[in-house]
């Protein structure tokens, strides 16, 4: 089981996320990439979906926000109309309103902002490898990956450090609700009807909501009106402010999305320093401006947000294929950022590979995402700390996967590190 | 076709030919003028396009609109008078030898 060399047949079955369990079947995508870059997949369950897989399709198509839409649903599950409104953020809508509701919280994201956060981070870091030296062997997915984003989390939303493992906890039920081992309501193979108004289909939706309500209610009570939920309940230019199940989604969407992204990014990066001591060496001498490139090769490389949908609002032709109004189109962002035809040697990571145009983060559309200061800051900020105070570190048992097509990640990694 | 000129921070100069109907943050990508990254595909979302555009050529690009206005509060250089995301900067035979300064971010 290794990321560098893919084990899949070449004809994995994309809507299936035990074709995910050994890694993301990268065999199958640069075949598609090469003989089928417009691909039909069955799923079951569902309707069908296709899939794009070469990076230069995403860079032509993710901003055709008129021909594929985000506002009918962004996942390859099927939503009804009554569901996608249950559980829509501003993710799941399209240009002018995105922008609207966007740029309410934009700037508490963006990177002079963010910047500030670095002595914060800094001392995160300090703590979690002050634990993790103290006991030298380790999974350093939960004890180094899970810990930074999930405090960082803390910090933003404003809520105490003893509640952050349970809410972690429920984000992972929502945004993993595909892998027995985070979830008991497992999308594809347990009935969560009762569930299909709550966000990601999953009870744990509502209990965020209840813990955001008390949240908003506790800081309101201590006159705090400070933090990015306050933000998005601000009215955007038009005088629109969004509703309630919209702020409960939000919130849903910080918790998770916030959370797992930034972890898997980070426990790829470990185990790439595992399997590639020479990267360590080359993160220690900081030449060449190696921290300012590298946090986007590590995140290329990892890719945790596997895909996103779109839905066709009218017919298309694509690379002789047909697609039609209503059709389900499958945006792979961790296919692109393996094409040959962009990146040289895209297996391998080049920690000054300059430009690194990868759309891990959804680039070349509306839906960048938001929090991609943030982690880049995050990534380096974690190695630069880890580099100083650690010597070596060596994988010490098999890795696992995350059971997921949607989101990609490690999410076991035994490792032995050593100080300096 | 219209040429477009980058000023870097550091004083170098970039400059090509562009096509008219090309947004100038799809331009400069295209010629690898760097700190001019367009990670949105040029839909408002992320600023990371911003120009400084000579005050020589203000009138004939305009002002930026309601939502560029927005988004330029969120721009990794200090924001000045003169300030544009250049994805909203479309390239005309009027814009022809426009001069470009790209901030050091």
């Amino acid at each position: 089981m290794t990321s560098f060399k893919p084990v899949d047949d070449g004809h994995a079955d994309l809507s299936s996320h035990d074709a995910f369990l050994s890694g993301a079947p990268h065999n199958t995508f640069a075949r598609l990439r090469r003989e089928d870059p417009m691909s039909w997949s069955e799923m079951q369950g569902g309707k069908g979906f296709w899939s794009i897989t070469r990076h230069a399709d995403i860079m032509d198509l993710n901003k055709n926000f008129e021909l594929l839409s985000s506002a009918r649903g962004i996942r390859m599950e099927d939503q009804t109309y009554e569901e996608y409104l249950a559980r829509r953020t501003f993710q799941e809508t399209d240009p002018p309103e995105h922008s609207r509701t966007r740029v309410l919280v934009a700037k508490a994201f963006s990177k002079p902002v963010v910047a500030q956060f670095d002595q914060q981070i800094r001392t995160i870091c300090d703590s979690i490898l002050d634990d993790v030296l103290a006991r030298g062997s380790f999974d350093a997915t939960k004890d180094i990956a899970r810990q930074l984003p999930m405090r960082m989390l803390g910090q933003i939303l404003g809520t105490p450090d003893e509640d952050l493992d349970w809410l972690v906890e429920k984000g992972d039920q929502l945004i993993a609700n595909t892998d027995p081992e985070f979830t008991s309501l497992v999308l594809d193979k347990v009935d969560t009807d009762a569930y299909r108004l709550m966000p990601f289909r999953s009870p744990a939706g509502a209990e965020l909501y209840e813990y955001a309500k008390k949240l908003m209610r506790d800081k309101q009570a201590k006159g705090d009106t400070t933090g990015v939920l306050h933000l998005i309940l601000q009215p955007d230019a038009h005088g629109n402010v969004i509703s309630e199940t919209e702020f409960r989604n939000f919130f849903c969407l910080l918790v998770a999305a916030g959370n797992d992204t930034t972890r898997y990014s980070i426990a790829a990066s470990l185990y790439a320093l595992c399997q590639r001591p020479q990267l360590m060496e080359q993160l220690k001498a900081g030449d060449n401006n190696v921290w300012e490139t590298s946090p986007d090769e590590f995140i290329r490389w990892a890719s945790p947000t596997m895909h996103f949908r779109r839905t066709a609002t009218r017919d298309f032709e694509l690379h002789g294929k047909e697609v039609k109004a209503g059709d389900k189109v499958i945006m792979w962002f961790i296919s692109a950022n393996r094409d040959d035809e962009v990146f040289q040697n895209p297996f391998e990571l080049d920690l000054l590979r300059t430009p690194n145009r990868h759309v891990a983060f959804g680039q070349g559309g509306p839906h960048v995402c938001l929090g991609m200061w943030l982690a880049r800051l995050e990534v380096r900020i974690l190695l630069q700390e880890l580099v100083k105070r650690v010597k070596s570190i060596e994988q010490a048992g098999e890795h696992e996967f995350l059971r997921s097509n949607f989101i990609g990640g490690i999410k076991r990694l035994p490792v032995t590190i050593k100080a300096h | 076709m219209p040429k477009v000129t980058w000023i870097l921070a550091d004083g170098r100069e970039i400059s090509a030919q562009v096509a008219v109907g090309h947004n100038l943050m799809e331009a400069a990508v295209a010629n690898n003028v760097p700190n001019v990254i367009g990670e949105c595909g040029g839909c408002l979302s992320c600023a990371t396009c911003h120009v400084y555009v000579e005050p020589d050529w203000a009138a004939k690009t305009g002002k930026p609109g309601e939502m560029e206005n927005d988004m330029l509060e969120i721009t990794t250089a200090e924001r000045k008078e003169s300030s544009r995301l250049s994805c909203q900067i479309v390239a005309t035979e009027e814009l022809d030898g426009i001069v470009l300064r790209v901030p050091q971010i």
